[in-house]
């Protein structure tokens, strides 16, 4: 049997990672740099803004060391923009993930910043998709649990938080109904391939189960069909072979 | 599919009618007659039924018995299916009717059933899917739960992992405010 675990991550594994997150804090006190794992954070003096990992944004939060800048697409301005996007602009695509950062030059032209050498892309944690300077318009891809941590911990940061809260509701449910709508129609969007950019990590392990469950059963279902599909194939293949071998003859 | 597989144990179970073709001296007492003739009709098991029906004695012997679609495959459960599958209540074909269907498609060539079942599959799952969502905060009721008592195995194993999936989020996020 199979191991007793459920496929991919649990919820509660994806807020561990989400953790890992920057978010930008503006300190209360002062504090010396702290040599992690992950690198050293910078060092923290009061009116200037830093950026830490959100695990540490919050325990100095508790502690009332710190106050959390929410990003900018937690806004609820930002949020209105998204939902109506889902609900109304693209009703089978997920709102695209945040554009990576880019600077532009005096001539008209952006390049892409990158901390690193060229060649190395970036992807979520080490894109700083959840700090202030994150752009608005767009959920990154540990939207909703940040979203969560962040009402949750550090409410009297947030701008409306009552107001985002129900916007977050509202893009919850409307973007579940789409996964459910994408799985069910494996048609329309060509050939049983779909496309999930834009899904946070939480949407993810909540429908995991499901969607792979639907995925299973059409291929149970299609699978005599399936291999039948096969062997005419390859019949007809044989029968092609045997014309060109007697085309051969001819000639 | 795994050998422990007590859905798959209980799908070989289910009774499939069958014709058979031999003349059956000592078997009567399966038809409550003094034996089983040629022609007579019994249902027996999948598993019994598929093992008669592929097995053959000599080189142009016919096969013990020849095997029909069973009555939850029927032309009329078809044609309901077609007109639309969220309104049969597939429970009440068979507990197991898409494990039925799948070992049926694996021996009889039906294209159109093979269609007719993927579409349906589909169509419930998204119900299912709405239902596996919303079990907690609507309550169950009225004709959800009706639909829901009509899923068969399959669909209710579907309805349970679309549940605990949506039931681990719920509970984090209902942690995350606690702690």
């Amino acid at each position: 049997m199979a191991l007793p675990l459920p496929q991919g991550l649990v919820p509660s594994e994806v807020a561990f990672l989400c953790e890992m997150e920057l978010v930008t804090v503006v300190p209360r006190q002062r504090l010396e740099s702290i040599e992690l794992l992950s690198g050293s954070t910078p060092r923290l003096r009061p009116p200037h803004r830093a950026d830490l990992p959100f695990w540490l944004a919050i325990l100095l939060k508790k502690q009332r060391r710190a106050n959390i800048v929410p990003p900018a697409w937690l806004h609820p301005d930002s949020l209105r923009e998204i939902v109506t996007y889902e609900t109304a602009i693209d009703v089978k695509d997920w709102a695209p993930p945040p554009p990576p950062p880019v600077r532009a030059d005096g001539r008209g032209n952006s390049t892409r910043l990158n901390p690193y050498e060229d060649g190395v892309i970036l992807s979520p944690p080490f894109l700083p998709s959840c700090t202030a300077a994150a752009p608005a318009g767009a959920l990154p891809y540990h939207w909703f649990e940040l979203a969560e941590m962040l009402l949750a911990h550090a409410s009297d940061d947030i701008p409306s938080a009552s107001e985002v809260r129900s916007l977050l509701r509202d893009l919850q449910e409307a973007r579940a109904a789409k996964m459910r709508s994408k799985v069910t129609h494996p048609e329309s969007h060509g050939e049983g391939v779909t496309s999930l950019r834009g899904v946070g990590a939480m949407e993810l392990a909540e429908s995991r189960g499901f969607v792979t469950g639907v995925a299973e059963g059409i291929r149970k279902i299609g699978a005599s069909a399936e291999t039948m599909r096969r062997e005419e194939e390859e019949e007809n293949g044989q029968d092609m072979d045997d014309d060109l071998s007697d085309d051969d003859m001819g000639l | 599919m795994s050998y422990y597989d007590v859905d798959a144990i209980l799908t070989d179970g289910e009774k499939v009618p069958c014709r058979f073709e031999l003349d059956v001296p000592y078997l009567g007492h399966l038809d409550n007659s003094n034996g089983l003739k040629p022609g007579s009709r019994l249902a027996l098991p999948l598993w019994l039924a598929e093992m008669f029906a592929l097995a053959s004695a000599g080189e142009d012997s016919k096969p013990p018995l020849t095997l029909t679609l069973p009555p939850c495959l029927s032309e009329q459960v078809q044609a309901a299916l077609k007109a639309d599958p969220r309104a049969v209540a597939l429970r009440d074909q068979s507990a197991y009717f898409y494990g039925v269907a799948v070992r049926m498609l694996d021996l009889f060539d039906e294209r159109e059933l093979s269609a007719i079942l993927r579409r349906t599959f589909v169509v419930r799952a998204a119900d299912v899917g709405l239902h596996a969502r919303k079990a907690e905060e609507s309550g169950l009721g009225g004709q959800g739960e009706e639909f829901l008592r009509g899923l068969d195995e399959w669909e209710r194993r579907l309805f349970r992992r679309g549940h605990e999936g949506v039931r681990g989020a719920k509970e984090w996020t209902d942690n995350v405010k606690k702690s």
